[in-house]
């Protein structure tokens, strides 16, 4: 019932026969991947395996590399948080991607600074859903213009977070004082209730006080069940027959016979 | 001969433990696979006989490669020895894949076949950590000029092309596929597959893949290189211990990157026990080379355990506490203090992480230690563990707490304590493996600790 991490049910045939083949190593075939990721970001599908299949194509022919293709491959990566695909893509990245550079003073000849800035850029807001700071989230993305260019190409970015944070918030959160909520999701208002309401199905209301209140419907993750610990003890033949003709097995014979 | 080496086996302490270990059937697969292994051990003695009188028409110079394709290469060779040694490699896997037609060699083990691939990759990944260290240090004008004029030395295509090669020509994915379907796999091995020297050098590629995409970085299609072959005692693998417990390190690596904390636990506790359960009759060279790689593992299952709390089997409890003891108590407790002690873990067991193409020798200060580059990624997600002990042990004591209580006990800020909660509810969502291939999985919560937020009772209207 698991979803291998290796399919996407969207994934069309062609793209299928160049991962399992060897043309997925084919430098003719990044531009049928960057294609690929173009059209993901157009009509909202994901395929991360398929994309660590052009990062890779890209670590090994650096010379093809298009930063806006791994720019896109990572903001799409963002819209599955808390799945590991953003670091899995980060890994396949040259190795001096994440180290700090030193501003317009940095040596030119580091000729991808602005692809550098752009993934550590990135990488803040992937840091930000992982530590589940969502309204510190959106305060980053709206703080600088760059994100807006960064995320431009994926369509429905906002609406897709928006409801990647609402799964999260859903698996802990049973209530939630309103403001809160406002803040995680960015939404305020009118908007605010048409998501909470219609997209997710939990309820707004308030509180005696007047304070705005969201309660969240029971679902499997936020009813904070216990859990029993199993242990299975197996026994043979041989440790068996040592406990039944031990002190224990008249006990056990007792149980037998009023039980 | 193997009557000697089979006593102590069977005075060992291995039965005595049966009641506390429910896998223990397993384990008993696994050491009587192991007295296999030490058949094929004893095999080795014997080959090392003279060659047949058939092997002369071949001639010395193959003989010699042979040899040397699975001779360890010297502690700090030369360039000029490793791209000798490529050569070497090169022409041989010439020789096996394009003659006309299978060729007949007489290797001098059993092993040979895991011996070669093993030294092919470790050679290829010593190069680029070299060639990678030279350009970092920028001192060594002559070596830097070797390196740029040879850029395709050692290289990443040749090295997967090589690997590629021995896996198609054997049929080995369509034999191992057969096999899955409980059918003949000689039915579709092949005029080469069927040959045990094809088949052989054919599967240990695949376990060769496995290593070389998880030194690129590529975590997921390393799994996915081993979607044909089961991991269990029958495997071929096992037969060879080295094979077999490289295969596990690189899986085990491979799901703690892929943050499936579960599946590394399970798969490095595996290969220790059977390790601390063989140690005792495997006194021979095979596992001496393994005892490093040994001790790494009980530090990435130390720190798989201190991100995802999990009980150990007795064995390996005692180990890990014996040789990283003090470490591990102070991940577990983890805080900030912690921090350093994960990185110092890691740097010491990771693979040689390498980068797949030539650096850029004019400007050192861009070439950064690869294995610096993961340790980073890897510890964005260590940092985000940090407080979860502190906060677990608070909440094991209540059944309903108050959050701004509970964020007087921590010192941190009510809004602050929010998001570690729900940092550590995702947390305890991991995909754990049931069947299929080893990237299939279903997400299972690992934690013995649940919890929900609520707003406490006043009442509301909706």
């Amino acid at each position: 019932m698991g979803i291998p991490f290796d399919y996407a049910p969207d994934r069309p045939e062609y793209i299928e026969n160049i991962l399992s083949g060897l043309d997925r190593y084919n430098p003719e075939t990044t531009t049928v991947f960057q294609d690929y990721v173009n059209q993901q970001c157009e009509d909202r599908t994901y395929d991360c395996y398929a994309n660590l299949a052009l990062l890779k194509l890209y670590q090994f022919n650096p010379h093809l590399t298009r930063d806006e293709t791994i720019t896109n491959i990572l903001v799409k990566a963002l819209t599955v948080f808390p799945a590991p695909d953003f670091s899995l893509c980060l890994h396949l990245l040259p190795p001096h991607i994440l180290t700090p550079f030193s501003g317009s003073t940095s040596n030119p000849a580091a000729g991808d600074a602005p692809l550098s800035e752009a993934v550590q850029k990135l990488n803040v807001l992937s840091n930000h859903l992982a530590a589940a700071q969502y309204s510190a989230f959106w305060q980053t993305l709206d703080s600088d213009d760059l994100y807006a260019d960064l995320v431009a190409d994926v369509s429905g970015f906002e609406e897709l977070m928006r409801v990647r944070i609402a799964v999260t918030v859903s698996q802990a959160v049973r209530e939630v004082e309103r403001g809160v909520l406002e803040g995680w999701l960015s939404l305020h208002g009118a908007e605010f209730d048409r998501f909470v309401r219609e997209v997710c199905g939990w309820e707004v209301g308030v509180d005696e006080e007047g304070v705005g209140v969201v309660r969240v419907p029971l679902n499997k993750e936020n009813e904070a069940k216990g859990t029993v610990v199993r242990e299975n003890v197996k026994f043979d033949r041989e440790t068996l027959s040592t406990f039944f003709t031990s002190p224990y097995a008249r006990v056990l014979e007792r149980c037998r016979w009023t039980g | 001969m193997s009557l000697a080496q089979r006593l102590p086996f069977q005075t060992g302490d291995t039965p005595a433990r049966r009641i506390e270990d429910a896998s223990d059937d397993e384990e008993e697969a696994l050491v009587n696979n192991y007295k296999e292994q030490v058949r094929f051990d004893d095999e080795l003695s014997d080959a090392e006989l003279p060659m047949p009188v058939g092997q002369a028409q071949l001639g010395e110079d193959i003989q010699s490669r042979i040899a040397a394709a699975a001779t360890p290469l010297e502690y700090q060779a030369t360039l000029e020895t490793r791209f000798a040694s490529y050569d070497n490699y090169c022409s041989l896997f010439h020789f096996i894949l394009n003659s006309d037609g299978p060729v007949d060699l007489d290797v001098p083990s059993y092993y040979w076949a895991w011996d070669v691939i093993d030294e092919f990759i470790y050679q290829f990944n010593s190069f680029c950590s070299h060639r990678n260290r030279v350009a970092r240090k920028g001192d060594n004008a002559e070596e830097i000029q070797i390196l740029r004029d040879n850029p395709n030395t050692w290289g990443c295509y040749s090295v997967l092309n090589v690997l590629y090669s021995l896996i198609q020509r054997s049929q080995m994915n369509e034999q191992l596929a057969a096999i899955k379907r409980g059918e003949d796999p000689a039915t579709v091995a092949g005029d080469y597959g069927s040959r045990p020297l094809y088949r052989m050098l054919g599967y240990f590629s695949i376990i060769g893949l496995l290593r070389v995409h998880c030194l690129l970085g590529d975590f997921s299609l390393a799994l996915k290189t081993l979607d044909d072959i089961e991991l269990n005692k029958k495997a071929m693998f096992a037969r060879v211990m080295a094979a077999h417990f490289t295969t596990y390190y690189y899986v085990g690596f491979s799901y703690m990157m892929m943050r499936r904390y579960a599946d590394a636990i399970r798969m490095f506790s595996h290969i220790l026990i059977y390790v601390s359960r063989t140690k005792n009759f495997q006194k021979n060279a095979q596992y001496d080379s393994i005892t490093k790689k040994n001790d790494q593992m009980y530090a990435l299952i130390a720190i798989c355990v201190a991100l995802c709390p999990t009980r150990l089997d007795d064995t390996i409890h005692a180990a890990l506490r014996e040789k990283h003891g003090d470490q591990f108590a102070r991940m577990q407790r983890g805080g900030p203090d912690s921090l350093p002690i994960f990185e110092d873990l890691f740097r010491n067991s990771c693979p040689k992480f390498i980068s797949p193409t030539p650096p850029d020798f004019d400007n050192p200060e861009i070439n950064v230690d690869p294995i610096e580059h993961h340790l980073s990624i890897f510890m964005e997600d260590v940092k985000n563990n940090v407080w979860s002990s502190t906060l677990k042990s608070y909440l094991k004591l209540y059944t309903t707490m108050d959050l701004r209580k509970l964020a007087g006990f921590l010192e941190a800020e009510p809004e602050k304590l929010r998001t570690w909660l729900l940092v550590n509810k995702q947390r305890s969502r991991q995909v754990r493996w049931s069947e299929n291939g080893l990237l299939d999985g279903d997400i299972v919560s690992t934690s013995d600790l649940d919890f929900a937020l609520q707003r406490v009772s006043r009442t509301q209207t909706f």
